[in-house]
């Protein structure tokens, strides 16, 4: 499973590949620059120990030295940049395709997503890419080829040396891997538990006040204290065994370090071996586990790096819910056909079943019904969200909804949701998201139609007045204003209003209430509503209930039968007005 | 600096740990710098040895430097494996402490003192700011610490050698430690904080696009979106860029810094063999020892850029929690009244740096057992009104009393120990059902509970669950329906048998059939009680029921919902409208 995510990252990352290439070149040179480094070093102080020779004659060693180092710095500077640009391409290009294909589930997928989740996911789950990326994979590549390098070194210096490096080398990840499965698991488990000890602490933050209003607070602060103190307990049992990972490196490099040495000591007092090889391999040893302990602080890198990846791609791998085709819808006004159709959003859990109703072209149909009737999903199938498991949608009598452009079905729609959503920038702005190249007149006017133009002129901007995300400084009418603006502006023949009115108070709703009608006017309209002003008005009313149409008819017509209808009506009415 | 020393006092109860930790990562550095030293010397001893001959073959002590090395190399791992150990056990002890002070501290705040900022995210950010704080000593003090006090020793013991040679370690060292970390981090600031512009005006669009998708595509603009966010996206690399090249430079100075003091203690031992002031050994233990001192302060340059961050972390949070409460608490409440009634007489309410009174004269009497639905639209003033009795704010002038007592002289929990709270912002906690309702009354008994369930007309939905009680509701009530988590909030307030019950908007929210049933189960738990009422629609009100009517501040309309809807006022007005846009 971890391994096939890996392979999926490092492909996505390919684009890069010469970047990291780059790096890994860079980083390779730079090894071998060290090695170099080492001789000279290890010359000098043998000419200096041994031979007492002047620092004078020792200067070509010296300035070779310095020249080394130099090099060795360049060399740093370049890989750190090639190890910027082996994850930057591949972070922008990721960004791009994820947001695109979230856009192109559209919104009936995130009803099962939290919002804030997605979008951290989509920013900072591909920043903790970049350490695999710039930096994991190319010492991946170091670690087998820099120790090799070395040991090649070795070998020619000192036979039983370059014995002890092979045999230990080998060793280490052999180890590593031992102890590192183990530690990895118990990471996970603690990651969790992190993360659940987080969320905890976040619950309990935002409930201060509902604690507060019930005089629990100083339970809760001794609940955050044991739990953290129980976190605590659990984390450092499992970091006793996880740092035993580096703690088995650290033991190897130490271990060669003092092996070299004292076996190095005893040879060097019989003659065995010269002062220069012995040296020059101790000078070597700590640079042959250094790619391998630098591999191991990446190591979480990996781990953070491929639980993103996991997130990113199941939301990639995520299939959208329609079919589109290429035909344009026929013009003029338009009627809407559903044609024996169900949703399912699991097998068997129906949301609409078998419904067939036709809208026709220019009229204004109400859906009514409880919550959970399938009034929503009936909309979303309408806009093209959610396919539906059976049945068709015609438009204009005759053309499929999957063989029409999605593009051009939806420039035909002006929806008006129950919390539009206000855009950062100017109102203007947010006002032609409906029409592009809306000048100032146009905008106005649909201002006006909205009757939100008075209050827009007393803003001290105007419609260049800056609204923040969530619409902040607008009041709750206002934005609901606004969006009938947009809707005005749009001027679209399909009107769908999804419980516009809903958040109102009374006296907002029912300045609101006469603009919806006259948006309305002319066009194939659709509204979820459960006010008795707006379902009068309209030509007919559908009451859905358990996904099924069970009555259809004007208001009075549906009065007359007696239904469901006049059930909903009197049970509202005789706990609004109890007269 | 200041909130980095106040962040420095709550670190005190755990000296030990912390002294500990540094301690051990003080001997890991000094090991490894005693390791390499010690083995150069050692292999240029038994060199030359090697060269002497016999006699000095068999004077040479060999086994004492070898047992040395052993020794460090031994204590290096060691050492290493219980620092690690020793930080992070005081990082989570001081992150459990941040954690527990900054919550008390934000108690008397909430809701009013915290209500200003947008606060859902004003909140989680304040939780990613109290674990980074939880990370100053791991990242920041423990590094600094552990590097200076190592380099302090590691001079002295050049300075035993050479004087010259230890006045060359100490300024690679510090160019290497201070100086080049210093200057990255100048450099760097610029970018860093274009990073993390551009990266909260991505975030934002992100949760625009995720949460506008459906206008968003409606209105054709999905691909602005997409380009919008493309663009920052591009931006944002840019400047990554520029911070690569800055951490290159960096690096690149470092290693440069290390590699020219290497070289000049290489020069002065050999210009010191020469003159016979240093012993050839020797100076083969300098030129190692110095190579293994900068891995001391190799840390440093991460730590002075978490430095950076956890300031900025440090000043959010004290901001947060050095805010003035909005109310002052009496040491002790008077005696509990027997005849609990609430009179507010001409009461001004409002908030520190507002111009304008939230409540502006308001009138108010209710006898105990009376029930009262308040009418008005948003901004009128419901929100200060259910502050002023709860004591979330503070009354300026006029008088508020419960049984003849003014609510000022009350304790705040004791106030609010008569009282009840129901409304659409109530928090569900992540947890089980038991837990949510146990909140309100720890010592209830399953009985209580499942009754307390029956009358909010709940009972039959948990004993549908597999689990039951322990049914877990998920982060923020997520798993549940918005009128079953406002059932739980009235389960709750059944449990609790306060004398007094404010319903904030109960039915705000929930679909008509949904909020009508709802009205069902809470007359059987307002009954006896004081129940105030906050609303603005007129369903489940009937004509002997008393309301009243706030508008700016006061309230201008008081009596029975029959009497005023004939009396031509502004209830006559809100019963047309109501009338007109009655529910379906």
């Amino acid at each position: 499973m971890t391994g096939s995510i890996e392979r999926r990252l490092i492909a996505a990352g390919s684009a890069t590949r010469k970047s990291l290439a780059t790096a890994i070149v860079l980083g390779f040179s730079g090894g071998m620059a060290t090695i170099v480094q080492a001789v000279l070093l290890a010359r000098i102080v043998t000419a200096v120990v041994f031979y007492h020779t002047p620092w004078t004659s020792l200067s070509h060693d010296v300035i070779a030295l310095v020249g080394v180092f130099f090099l060795r710095s360049v060399l740093t500077y370049g890989a750190e940049v090639a190890a910027y640009h082996a994850a930057a391409a591949a972070k922008v290009s990721l960004r791009k395709s994820l947001l695109q294909h979230v856009f192109s589930l559209g919104p009936a997928y995130l009803a099962n997503e939290r919002s804030g989740e997605l979008a951290a996911s989509l920013l900072d789950g591909i920043e903790t890419l970049e350490p695999f990326l710039a930096r994991y994979l190319p010492q991946m590549a170091l670690v087998v080829m820099l120790p090799m390098a070395i040991l090649a070194v070795v070998f020619r210096l000192d036979l039983i040396s370059g014995l002890v490096l092979l045999v230990s080398g080998p060793i280490i990840p052999l180890f590593m891997v031992l102890v590192g499965h183990q530690a990895e698991a118990i990471n996970r488990r603690q990651w969790r538990k992190l993360l659940s000890m987080s969320a905890h602490f976040l619950d309990a933050v935002q409930g201060i006040t509902t604690l507060k209003l019930f005089g629990r607070v100083r339970d809760e602060i001794e609940l955050i204290m044991r739990i953290s103190d129980d976190y605590r307990r659990t984390t450092m049992a499992s970091l006793r065994v996880a740092f035993l990972t580096s703690a088995v490196l650290e033991f190897f490099a130490s271990l060669s370090i003092a092996l070299a040495a004292v076996l190095f000591g005893a040879r060097l007092i019989h003659g065995d071996i010269g002062f220069f090889s012995a040296f020059l391999v101790l000078l070597l040893v700590p640079e042959f586990f250094l790619p391998l302990r630098a591999l191991a602080t990446h190591y979480h890198a990996r781990m953070s790096a491929l639980a993103a990846a996991q997130r990113i791609f199941e939301v990639l791998d995520a299939e959208g819910p329609m079919r589109w085709g290429k035909a344009l819808p026929p013009p003029g006004p338009l009627s809407i056909v559903c044609d024996s159709i169900s949703i399912e959003y699991r097998k068997g859990a129906y949301a609409v079943r078998d419904v067939n109703v036709v809208f026709p072209p220019g009229s204004v149909t109400a859906i009514v019904g409880r919550t959970g009737a399938g009034k929503s999903s009936l909309v979303a199938a309408i806009l093209g969200f959610v396919a539906p498991s059976a049945g068709r949608l015609l438009i204009g009598n005759i053309v499929p909804l999957t063989t029409v452009d999605r593009d051009a079905w939806w420039r035909l729609i002006a929806y008006v949701p129950q919390s539009p959503r206000l855009f950062a920038g100017t109102l203007a702005e947010n006002l032609r998201l409906a029409r592009r190249d809306a000048d100032v007149t146009t905008i106005r006017s649909a201002l006006a139609r909205a009757r939100l133009l008075d209050d827009v002129d007393a803003m001290p901007s105007g419609i260049e007045t800056i609204i923040g995300t969530g619409g902040s400084g607008l009041s709750a009418g206002q934005i609901q204003r606004l969006a009938l603006a947009r809707a005005f502006l749009k001027d679209a023949p399909i009107l769908i209003l999804d419980e516009a009115t809903a958040h109102l108070d009374l006296e907002t709703e029912a300045e609101i209430v006469e603009t919806i009608a006259e948006l309305a006017r002319g066009r194939t309209s659709i509204m979820i509503a459960h006010r008795l002003a707006t379902v009068r008005r309209s030509d007919r009313i559908l009451v859905l209930d358990g996904g099924r149409i069970v009555e259809s008819g004007n208001h009075s017509a549906l009065m007359a039968q007696g239904g469901a209808y006049t059930r909903l009506l009197i049970k509202s009415r005789a706990t609004a007005c109890a007269t | 600096m200041r909130d980095l020393m106040r962040l420095l006092r709550l670190y005190a109860p755990y000296r030990r740990w912390i002294f500990g930790a540094i301690g051990l990562g003080l001997v890991t550095v000094l090991a490894n710098f005693g390791l390499l030293a010690l083995s150069g010397w050692f292999l240029a001893s038994a060199g030359l040895v090697g060269l002497a001959g016999y006699a000095a073959q068999n004077a040479f002590n060999f086994y004492a430097p070898a047992a040395g090395v052993r020794f460090f190399a031994t204590v290096r791992v060691l050492a290493r494996y219980g620092g690690r150990l020793a930080d992070h056990e005081a990082t989570l002890r001081l992150l459990a402490k941040l954690r527990v002070a900054v919550y008390a501290r934000l108690e008397p705040l909430a809701p009013a003192a915290l209500s200003e900022d947008r606060s859902g995210e004003l909140l989680s950010r304040l939780v990613a700011d109290v674990d980074r704080l939880g990370d100053f000593f791991l990242r920041v003090i423990s590094p600094f610490a552990v590097a200076g006090l190592g380099s302090v020793v590691m001079v002295l013991v050049f300075a035993t050698f050479s004087p010259v040679a230890a006045v060359a370690l100490m300024l690679g060292l510090s160019l290497a430690g201070v100086a080049v970390p210093l200057t990255s981090l100048l450099l760097g600031q610029q970018h860093s904080r274009r990073v993390t512009n551009i990266q909260d005006s991505i975030r934002s669009d992100l949760v625009d696009s995720v949460q506008g998708m459906t206008e968003l595509l409606i209105y054709d603009a999905s691909q602005t979106m997409i380009n919008q966010v493309h663009g920052q996206s591009q931006d944002l690399t840019t400047v990554q860029g520029s911070l690569a090249r800055v951490a290159g430079f960096g690096a690149a100075l470092n290693l440069l810094a290390s590699g020219m003091t290497v070289t000049s203690i290489l020069v002065i031992g050999a210009v010191l063999v020469m003159a016979h002031r240093l012993a050839g050994p020797d100076s083969a233990l300098l030129a190692l020892g110095a190579m293994a001192a900068f891995e001391a302060v190799s840390p440093l340059p991460a730590a002075f850029q978490n430095l950076g961050g956890i300031r900025e972390s440090a000043r959010r949070v004290f901001e947060l929690t050095d805010r003035a409460a909005l109310v002052r608490e009496p040491e002790v409440s008077p005696r509990k009244p027997t005849h609990l009634d609430l009179r507010l007489s001409d009461v001004r309410l409002r908030y520190p740096g507002q111009a304008g009174w939230a409540l502006d004269g308001l009138n108010l009497v209710m006898e105990p057992g009376e029930h009262i639905s308040i009418l008005g639209r948003s901004g009128a003033g419901k929100t200060s009104l259910v502050y002023l009795l709860l004591r979330f704010a503070d009354y300026q002038q006029g008088s508020a009393t419960i049984g003849g007592i003014e609510l000022r002289d009350i304790r705040g929990d004791d106030l609010r120990s008569l009282f009840t709270v129901v409304s659409e912002r109530t928090q569900i906690f992540a947890g089980s059902i038991r837990h949510n309702l146990l909140i309100a009354k720890p010592d209830a008994n399953e009985a209580e509970l499942w009754q307390a369930l029956q009358m909010a007309q709940l009972s039959v939905f948990v004993r549908q669950q597999p689990d039951g009680l322990d049914t877990l509701l998920g982060e923020a009530g997520a798993k549940i329906s918005g009128g079953e988590a406002r059932r739980i909030s009235l389960a709750r307030a059944a449990l609790r048998q306060t004398p007094f019950l404010i319903l904030d908007e109960p039915t705000e929210g929930l679909d008509p059939a949904t909020a009508s049933n709802f009205g069902t189960a809470l007359a059987s738990i307002a009954s006896s009680r004081t129940v105030i009422t906050i609303t603005h629609r007129l369903e489940n009100i009937h004509d002997a029921d008393r309301v009243a009517v706030l508008r700016a501040g006061r309230i201008i309309e008081d009596g029975r919902f029959g009497v005023l809807r004939a009396a031509g006022g502004p209830v006559s007005h809100l019963a047309k409208l109501q009338e007109k846009l009655v529910h379906v």
